[in-house]
């Protein structure tokens, strides 16, 4: 029989990073090492408050450490806000399809996120940057409510100096020291940042946001099978048994998170 | 599959004898209801195998309302559970248990249920009767077990015809070869007398019922109307979750005190508002019709994609529990008639 799937592991946190004022990233040491692929989501347990479902933030190749970047929701969320370095928390999993990297191979990746919805898309950059050469090239395209809602702000510049990488970023309210745009993240995207018929579309936000990106890669040429989405669902077991997550036929911690535009577009308002 | 006889006398015999090395749960008759209780030597009396399903189905004993999961972080839980043995589980009770098995064995597994449906031997029954709600006849069972027992009990003049169902039923036999005989010409003709007469009856009861096309549900359109009018009665008491032996949704919930933390299963509704919340006010069934819609949608459709069956094995339990008077059975007509439109 296997083991409890259940009982968390430990993690020690090493480094608590303020982000933006709603969102930190959590830099823990987990007790055993842990081997997960971007996409994949793990359960952090808050010690006695209870679980939430987050995607790892930081380079799946990296394994002694592993960064989950949180923006502060309701209870779980709130209590882990609360934390300090030195302290414990809980790990399950990983869980969940990954991205499938190898279908991204001599693509254009065209990367779209909002908010916090950039934390988990970090991952998959990091992964992606290991095999730049297999990919035409990576177009991101990222949002925040303002200036000071972006995560990432020291290391969200580098990105776009990578070789074959482009990056735009946009806020929906600027200040007089923003230089970038303002918008809506589905006006920064523009036809010819990418060949739809030789691409892949990423897409990882607030549902509002997720909702509009659909249609607008719709718009552009996508087809549905190219358009790949990080659902949130209510999850509580990650192991396909308790049924919380499900999204019509299918369970989204076991089926997804990672679902293509063809899988859901089914359902009436999967958001 | 072989076939025995036993009496009477020497059946309280073999239960006195399981009794002591496991836990027995049966079926016992009160204000002209039954419900599962816990057999012990002054109670043998009060088993009673004829009639139909309990009120309550017999999940709870294997899937339990609330279970610690996990104590952290100070090693793991103990994993265990002691022998049970469920005597006179129905055909539906028994077709439930398949279900749960799928649900915690297939992919990844509980282990949880697992080790208590280890330590379970299940001895199933035939129904002698159905009740007004029973309709096991329209979802592919019928009134006596015919899958996933160990043993199976058909109540016949003067004691029992005894079906082997599994290696583990068979050991109980070998256990008490001597009180097993052959099963003789009219014991077996009344086992079979007995299964068509409620065969008939259950035939009468649902008359003019019927799942029609209900597999095909996920043609139907989930905007469309019929589903507000269907659940204009529903009242989100959430009975017909807890009451069904195949609903199987659970959360996880912690607790911390006097510094340990503790982590528990406990039964969840999907009927419940905050069932599919998430953070920031999202909610993939914000409106009542769209969690009872699920709850049909999860027991007649997407139950063939995971497990190529229904998954409502017809014991009409949440129609006696619901505050609401809803017949299921009334839906699938309606269900039928809006897919043939
Ligand atoms: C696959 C996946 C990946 C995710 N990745 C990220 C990420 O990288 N970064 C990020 O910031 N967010 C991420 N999220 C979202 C994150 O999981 C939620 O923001 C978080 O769960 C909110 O939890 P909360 O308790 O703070 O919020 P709340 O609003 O308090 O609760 C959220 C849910 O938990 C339920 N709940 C809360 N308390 C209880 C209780 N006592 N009993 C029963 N139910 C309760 C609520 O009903 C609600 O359904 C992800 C979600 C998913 C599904
Ligand atoms: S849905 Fe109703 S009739 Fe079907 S198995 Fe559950 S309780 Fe029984
Ligand atoms: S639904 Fe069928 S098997 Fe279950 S109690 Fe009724 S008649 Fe017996």
């Amino acid at each position: 029989m296997t083991s409890n799937p259940y009982q968390p592991i430990r993690a020690e946190i090493k480094e608590v990073i303020a982000e933006t004022p709603q969102i930190k990233t959590f830099v823990l040491a987990p007790e055993k090492e842990i081997g997960f692929l971007s996409g994949q989501f793990m359960q952090v347990t808050i010690p006695g408050v209870g679980e939430a479902p987050f995607t790892p933030s930081s380079d799946p190749k990296k394994n002694d450490m592993i960064e989950f970047t949180v923006m502060k929701a309701g209870q779980a969320t709130g209590r882990l806000h609360e934390l300090k370095s030195g302290e414990t928390v809980g790990l399950r999993g990983p869980f969940g399809h990954p991205y499938p990297l190898d279908k991204y191979h001599g693509k254009d990746v065209y990367i779209i996120g909002g908010g916090v919805g950039i934390a988990p898309l970090r991952a998959l950059l990091l992964a992606l940057f290991h095999e730049l050469e297999r990919l035409n090239k990576i177009e991101l395209r990222l949002g925040a409510r303002s200036p000071e809602d972006l995560p990432f702000k020291q290391e969200m510049p580098t990105w776009g100096k990578r070789e074959k990488t482009n990056l735009v970023v946009t806020v929906d309210r600027g200040d007089e020291k923003w230089p970038g745009k303002v918008g809506v993240v589905t006006e920064i995207m523009l036809p010819g940042d990418v060949n739809p018929e030789a691409a892949a579309a990423i897409v990882c936000g607030p549902p509002i946001m997720m909702k509009f990106a659909v249609k607008k890669l719709l718009d552009l040429g996508f087809s549905d099978k190219d358009i790949y989405l990080s659902m949130e669902k209510n999850m509580s077991c990650g192991i396909g048994k308790c049924f919380h997550c499900n999204l019509g036929k299918h369970l989204c911690c076991v089926d997804g998170p990672v679902f293509t535009w063809e899988q859901v577009k089914e359902i009436p308002d999967p958001w | 599959m072989s076939e025995y006889f036993i009496n009477t006398k020497d059946f309280n015999y073999l239960v006195s004898d399981l009794m002591d090395k496991s836990r027995v749960a049966a079926p016992a008759g009160e204000f002209g209801r039954k419900y599962w209780f816990d057999v012990d030597g002054d109670s043998l009396g009060r088993i009673d195998l004829t009639g139909y399903r309990t009120v309550e189905p017999c999940k709870a004993y294997l899937f339990k309302p609330t279970e610690l999961v996990a104590r952290y972080f100070d090693g793991d839980t103990h994993l265990s559970a002691g022998p049970l043995v469920l005597l006179g589980a129905r055909a539906c009770d028994l077709e439930g248990i398949n279900v749960l098995d799928r649900v915690f064995g297939e992919g990844d597994q509980d282990p949880f249920y697992l080790v208590s449906r280890e330590k379970t031997v299940l001895i199933g029954a035939d129904c002698t009767d159905c009740g007004a709600s029973c309709f096991c006849s329209l979802v592919g069972g019928g009134p006596y077990p015919t899958a996933c027992f160990d043993l199976s009990l058909a109540v016949v003049p003067n004691g029992y015809v005894v079906e082997v169902g599994s290696e583990k039923g068979k050991k109980i036999i070998d256990d008490h070869r001597n009180i097993f005989a052959r099963v003789l010409p009219p014991a077996a003709a009344a086992k079979k007398e007995n299964r068509e007469k409620v065969e008939a009856k259950l035939k009468r009861v649902n008359q003019g019922f019927s799942t029609g096309e209900l597999s095909l549900l996920h043609k139907l359109n989930l905007e469309n109307d019929i589903w507000r009018r269907l659940t204009k009665d529903c009242v989100e008491c959430s009975a017909c979750n807890f009451i069904c032996p195949t609903c199987s949704c659970f959360l996880l919930v912690d607790e911390a005190s006097s510094g340990l933390n503790r982590r528990h299963k406990l039964w969840d509704a999907c009927l419940k508002a905050g069932y599919a919340k998430v953070a920031g006010g999202g909610n993939s069934r914000p409106r009542l019709f769209q969690r009872l819609q699920n709850r049909y949608h999860c027991k007649f459709d997407y139950s063939f994609d995971r497990l190529s069956r229904y998954t409502c094995v017809g014991c009409g339990r949440c129609i006696d529990g619901c505050a609401g008077n809803i017949d299921m059975r009334e839906i699938f007509a309606a269900l039928d008639r809006e897919i043939k439109k």
